[in-house]
């Protein structure tokens, strides 16, 4: 058991607590006295008795505004693990991918590949672009005659 | 048929940029009212001209899409 002097309005107060909680005690004892001091005039028993209103006062709007938080802590914690859930999904995804791509490097080519396809696409790509040209050939001619 | 995106698409997009520059102007000459005094009409040949220019890019066209469709 710990032994703490504590001097609250100028009065000293012997009082006993649990071992290692003596500098909390101290710390609250500080903080009555800083608000009992802050009391204008009065009696000493006045003082106290408004300095633990204050007090009182304070620790519900402290309640009251960690009722309010707590939905908004509610919805930010539900969208982190959404967050979570979805990287994870994320990266289950980029693994199969990746084992898929390694696969794919791994085997063999399972049939001989089709007939030279990408000569067959330049030259679709170029027939493409001469049409082009000839339908905005067409296009001014016929701008031209209207 | 196996487009080459930057080439092809390219071409596409001017392809059908003109057919609309096309469409609007036939558009325009159906809705406008009839003049009185005959328009002064291209030669009878530049129209065939172009007729057959219409046909020939069909043409093309057609035979395009029959090869992306056969392979």
């Amino acid at each position: 058991m710990g032994d703490v002097k504590l001097s609250i309005a100028g009065r000293a107060y012997d009082v006993h607590c649990a071992d290692g909680q003596e500098p909390q005690l101290l710390n609250l004892a500080t903080v009555v006295d800083e608000k009992v001091r802050a009391m204008p005039g009065g009696t000493e028993v006045r003082q106290l008795l408004f300095a633990a209103l204050m007090l009182a006062d304070e620790a519900q709007e402290a309640k009251g505004k960690a009722a309010k938080a707590e939905p908004q802590s509610d919805s930010l914690r539900a969208a982190v693990a959404l967050a979570e859930s979805r990287e994870a999904q994320a990266r289950d995804e980029l693994k199969a991918a990746l084992a898929e791509l390694d696969a794919l490097k791994k085997a063999p080519p399972s049939n001989p590949a089709p007939p030279n396809p990408t000569s067959a696409k330049p030259s679709h790509d170029r027939a493409l672009l001469q049409i082009a040209d000839r339908i905005e050939t067409l296009a001014t001619r016929i701008e031209q005659m209207s | 048929m196996e487009l080459d995106l930057d080439e092809s698409s390219l071409a596409i997009g001017r392809i059908e940029r003109a057919l609309s520059r096309i469409e609007t102007v036939l558009t325009e000459r159906a809705n406008r009212p009839a003049p009185e005094s005959a328009p002064p009409q291209s030669a009878p040949s530049d129209q065939s001209a172009l007729k057959a220019e219409v046909v020939a890019v069909i043409g093309e066209l057609d035979r395009l899409i029959a090869e992306a469709k056969n392979g």
